[in-house]
């Protein structure tokens, strides 16, 4: 630190003298100009006057006490009580002993007596007290967050060692706590408002952290660490606080908080590792929006290897295109025999290594750091090309549809996108489909609606894709800009074994009629599901029941089947 | 003109005055009339006879400080005992005190 002052101390500060007395006054200015730029008030509030307009520069207050008006000891209790102003260090100016003491009680660095010392004491008194006070800010810029004020990850390992060895018997929890989709909000709203997310995260994990004897910081963008005192249910406690410090608009949109919390640490484990274990809990609910909190166990470890190796490969994966888009086709079952309609396309990876991957599997993983955009748009690309590939080999087109997120949806550049990608690939707006999630819609669904509203007008069909997981109500509904319902397979996997269930699609039906609208019933597996569907009058079905989803060539069987049926019925 | 050597004659102890101003004479000089300044006296005894004497004492206490730091001596000794008094509140017969105050700073300011 002696280094760092022989260097940053060769500037001039720049120092406020505050006394009432014009000798005073002169005789510190001339004390002190040779090395400080010297800015004078003969009172209290010009005094607070030139503090306020100076705090950014202003190294320290040289303060008479006994002023007329508003004396040294007001200055100085305003500053105390200012989170700014207190960072200024104050030297009083005085004659009397008992002054002194009770002027450094209220906050006050130093003090030089009058009369006063002989120059060179003055300036040295003057140079520690700026000197302390430089190094005191150093230190905490450099352990604490700026956004938020939590200590920053370093300086709380060192805190949370210390503070096993003051309390080396208490049972300790470790909590990650993480923001869910924060880079997609951030992309959403803008940084500023990422910005005062987390600073309002910030203040409620300080706050809680205070509450419950523990202590916090941001280990990095959207992410906390806490080290509490075992006994305490965090993520419902935690939540509760948040909901206090939540601004209206963060209320509006739903911002959802995910915990991952190991227990009653295990003393052997360095504090490094503990909250890594915290982490990994934290991780492992990733995506997975019904669960709010995790509690570590020792496979998450294994599970988070096999993540991180799919981040690790996507990259790789893309360029080799690794990344598979298959067909499943959809059948309209209306007229007496199925019929080959549309396609769903879903994309599967085939990875050299780890060998055929669900989506269910690197899905969440893709999402959660971003990289699903690629990856989506890469499908729709992939997809118009094969759209306008079979047009041009069959003579008639089968529309496929795409999945599109509500992140993608609530992109501005998103319908400048689809509309490149189907100009890109020759294919019409009308030869192309579009499957937006029902829970897509729940959320600032006016700006949803409003982008689904373009789309359709420029000849787009939208696909409510898993009707019934999200929170539709029917009046809602009517207002929705949708051309198709896809059912939930929930809805569709026990139709045969329950009443009720038939009842419920029966119900749907109806609704679907009413607001004009075809119905897909997706996750169909067997001939009595089909039959009951075909009765309810479901339009359309996709599932094992006609085909799995398959690579290109194989969906080209499908489209064949169909153009020897046309030919059929044309004979 | 009060000289540095006028200003010890008179008893100061202008080394140490000095010592506060860089042992700039020209500099120290020109704060000297300063503290003779015959109204801030006058304010001094008018408070004082009025019975204000938390004032006079803010007063007396001000005046202490320029004579301490400029080491004007004989009429520090005066003031300073003068405001030990008035800090303290003591209702007691300021006059000596007041015609002591004069004397010394009479002395001075035919001098200036």
């Amino acid at each position: 630190m002696d280094t760092f002052f022989k260097d940053v101390f060769k500037f001039k500060r720049r120092v406020l003298v505050v006394d009432d007395e014009p000798v005073n006054r002169r005789m510190l200015e001339k004390i002190l100009s040779p090395g400080y730029e010297v800015l004078l008030a003969g009172n209290g509030d010009e005094a607070l006057n030139v503090i306020k307009r100076e705090k950014k520069v202003l190294s320290v207050v040289l303060l008479d006490l006994l002023m007329p008006g508003t004396d040294g000891y007001e200055v100085l209790e305003i500053m105390q009580k200012d989170g700014e102003l207190k960072k200024i260090p104050v030297i009083v100016l005085t004659s009397d002993t008992s002054a002194e003491v009770k002027s450094l009680k209220m906050g006050a660095a130093d003090f030089i007596p009058k009369p006063y010392d002989v120059a060179d004491v003055i300036l040295a008194r003057i140079e520690k007290t700026i000197q302390l006070f430089e190094s005191i800010k150093i230190v905490n810029a450099t352990e604490l967050d700026p956004l938020t004020g939590l200590y920053n990850k370093e300086y709380f390992m060192e805190y949370a060692r210390s503070y096993d060895r003051y309390y080396p018997d208490r049972k300790m929890d470790a909590a990650a706590v993480n923001i869910n989709r924060f880079h997609a909000l951030n992309e959403i709203y803008g940084r500023s408002f990422g910005d005062e997310l987390l600073m309002m995260l910030g203040r409620a994990i300080s706050d809680y952290a205070g509450r419950s004897d523990g202590i916090a910081c941001r280990y990095d963008a959207d992410g906390y660490f806490l080290y509490v005192p075992s006994g305490h249910d965090i993520p419902d406690e935690l939540s509760k606080v948040i909901a206090d410090h939540e601004t209206d608009d963060m209320r509006n949109i739903h911002i959802r908080v995910r915990f991952g919390i190991y227990p009653d640490v295990d003393r052997e484990y360095d504090v490094l590792r503990r909250f890594d274990c915290a982490l990994l809990a934290c991780n492992s609910i990733k995506g997975d929006y019904k669960e709010r909190a995790a509690f570590y166990d020792s496979s998450m470890h294994e599970r988070e290897a096999y993540s991180e190796r799919l981040m690790a490969d996507m990259e790789k994966g893309l360029a080799d295109r690794q990344f598979m888009v298959y067909y499943q086709p959809k059948f309209d079952i209306q007229g007496d025999e199925p019929v080959l309609s549309s396609a769903e396309a879903l994309v599967r990876w085939d990875h050299p290594a780890l060998g055929m991957i669900s989506p269910v599997q690197f899905i969440p993983v893709f999402e959660e750091n971003g990289m699903i955009r690629r990856l989506d748009r890469y499908v729709w690309r992939e997809a118009a090309r094969q759209i306008a590939e079979w047009k041009k080999e069959f003579g008639f087109t089968i529309p496929v549809s795409v999945n599109v997120s509500r992140i993608d949806l609530m992109e501005l550049s998103f319908i400048d996108e689809i509309t490149g990608i189907m100009e890109e690939a020759g294919i019409t707006a009308g030869e192309y489909l579009l499957e937006v999630t029902e829970s897509a819609y729940t959320e600032d669904s006016d700006r949803i609606i409003d982008v689904v509203k373009k789309l359709r007008s420029l000849g787009l069909k939208i696909e409510m894709d898993d009707f019934g997981t999200g929170y539709s109500s029917l009046n809602m509904l009517s207002s929705l800009p949708i051309d198709v319902l896809k059912l939930d397979r929930g809805f569709i996997k026990n139709i045969h074994r329950s009443e009720k269930d038939l009842k419920m699609v029966e119900l749907i039906m109806d609704i679907a009629e009413y607001l004009d609208l075809k119905v897909v019933a997706e996750g169909v597996e067997n001939e009595e599901q089909y039959a009951l569907l075909k009765k309810a009058g479901v339009h359309l079905i996709q599932g094992f029941y006609f085909s799995r989803p398959v690579p290109a060539p194989e969906m080209e069987k499908f489209i064949k089947e169909r153009l020897l049926y046309a030919d059929d019925r044309k004979a | 003109m009060l000289t540095i050597e006028k200003l010890d004659e008179l008893g100061c102890d202008t080394s140490d005055g000095l010592k506060r101003c860089m042992d700039d004479r020209e500099f120290y000089l020109s704060l000297v009339p300063g503290a003779f300044d015959k109204k801030r006296y006058e304010a001094l005894e008018k408070k004082i006879n009025e019975g204000d004497l938390k004032n006079a004492f803010e007063d007396a206490h001000a005046l202490k400080g320029v004579l301490s730091n400029l080491a004007i001596t004989p009429l520090f000794d005066v003031i300073n005992r003068m405001t030990e008094l008035l800090r303290a509140g003591e209702k007691v017969d300021y006059g000596p005190l007041i015609a002591e105050m004069w004397e010394v700073q009479k002395k001075f300011e035919i001098n200036l």
